[in-house]
């Protein structure tokens, strides 16, 4: 009873710290699933070539240019102009959804200004509508 | 089976008709096409997992306030079912993820806190078979059924607090659902079909409890518990179209709903004729 009463207190704890860490602590960006373009820029210093990491961002509009082994875009961090971008070089077909304008989180590392990309991830949003109305950040 | 027994299976067997027509006849995405009707068990699915491990925490707290054997039957039971529930969302989910993010599993956060959350209660159903005395047994699991609660807000907010390749909340935000009313209507009525389909099982797997212990204190013999346990299937790798997907889908749906309900069945009616053995 005593050892049961002593494992339910550590339960308690540990799962008070988990939560607690959940709430307040200031998660580093190891638990962060993508960096942004501007991010990405940002702290180009600290992925060499070759590192690998996760970019997400919109495919821009325009952009898309077909190659041998895959694709070549700009990755914008959003719609509105002058907002940071990523040129991204990509390996193998793109994902069933791609399309320009919608959000991709690529895999891959840097070759001096290009991030060069062997899986991407196509990111849809929460809004759902009928093919006619043409709504949303996806054309 | 009596006549008010088998007027709740009918009923959800109407609703899920109903709601199979609804995700049939609601139209395609602009993005997605047709695998947009993969939502429509997907989130039904998602759903009800949280909906069966709050009925765990309600009936834990019942126990450890009343110590009704009852209330911990319901508890016990409810996390089963919304272990299988946890499960089937997340094989959905990753019959969803393929043809649309192109891959059945990634390191997202909404994802990984899913599959945090069916182990921790994976855990409780294990706690429930480790533990042989009843009062014990119902005591320990009753605290870990309301501690084990904190994962579904987690898992619920893991879109809004992190970056996550997940897509956040359509119905459950402030303001009109983003989502076009036709496709709300069929995910609406999916929701209740769902929910009618878990009271089946709920009930079932409620009843089958009840003649464990029945048969338990009969006999005086541990009766075992397993979970029913439904893992993502293995998929092709060719480029599939929409509508296979839906079907896959589908079918692991509605293969995993039914294998399961009539998995308690047999187990329900095994035991009674062991009852009839024994006495």
């Amino acid at each position: 009873m005593r050892r049961y009463r002593l494992l339910l207190v550590a339960g308690f704890g540990v799962s008070a710290v988990l939560v607690g860490l959940l709430f307040f602590g200031n998660l580093n960006r190891n638990l962060v699933y993508y960096l942004t373009p501007d991010e990405a820029v940002a702290q180009r210093a600290d992925f060499d070539d070759g590192r690998r990491l996760q970019i997400g961002g919109l495919v821009e509009p325009g952009s898309v240019v077909r190659t041998p082994d895959g694709l070549r875009f700009t990755l914008a961090a959003g719609t509105e102009p002058g907002s940071a971008t990523v040129a991204a070089q990509h390996t193998g077909a793109p994902a069933q959804l791609f399309r320009s304008g919608i959000g991709v989180v690529l895999e891959g590392s840097w070759r001096g200004d290009v991030f060069i990309s062997d899986t991407m991830l196509v990111k849809h949003d929460e809004n759902y509508g009928a093919p006619d109305q043409q709504a949303g950040g996806a054309g | 089976m009596t006549l008010s027994g088998a007027r709740l299976p009918a009923v959800a067997g109407v609703a899920v008709a109903a709601g199979l027509a609804g995700a049939l006849l609601a139209p395609p995405d602009r993005l997605q096409g047709e695998l947009v009707r993969l939502m429509y068990v997907h989130v039904p699915a998602a759903w009800l997992a949280f909906l069966a491990f709050a009925i765990t925490l309600v009936a834990s707290i019942g126990w450890l306030w009343r110590r009704r054997p009852g209330a911990d039957r319901v508890a016990a039971a409810s996390a089963e079912v919304g272990v299988f529930f946890t499960g089937l969302a997340i094989a959905l989910g990753s019959i969803w993820g393929k043809p649309t993010w192109g891959v059945w599993w990634t390191w997202d956060p909404r994802l990984v806190t899913t599959a945090l959350m069916f182990f921790v209660y994976l855990g409780y159903l294990a706690l429930r078979r480790a533990t042989v005395d009843p009062v014990s047994r119902a005591r320990r699991s009753a605290v870990f059924g309301v501690v084990a609660f904190v994962q579904v807000p987690i898992v619920h907010l893991s879109v809004l607090w992190w970056r996550t390749l997940h897509q956040p909340p359509t119905v459950l935000q402030p303001g009109d659902p983003s989502i076009d009313h036709s496709m709300l209507a069929a995910l609406l009525g999916n929701l209740v079909a769902f929910t009618l389909v878990f009271a089946v099982l709920l009930r079932e797997r409620v009843r089958l409890a009840a003649a464990e212990d029945a048969l338990e204190t009969a006999e005086e013999s541990a009766a075992a518990i397993s979970p029913a346990m439904r893992c993502p299937r293995r998929g092709w790798r060719a480029p599939v179209s929409e509508w296979a997907w839906v079907v896959l889908g589908y079918s692991v749906a509605y293969g995993a709903l039914g294998g399961y309900l009539a998995l308690l069945v047999r187990r329900r009616v095994r035991v009674r004729w062991r009852a009839g053995q024994s006495r």
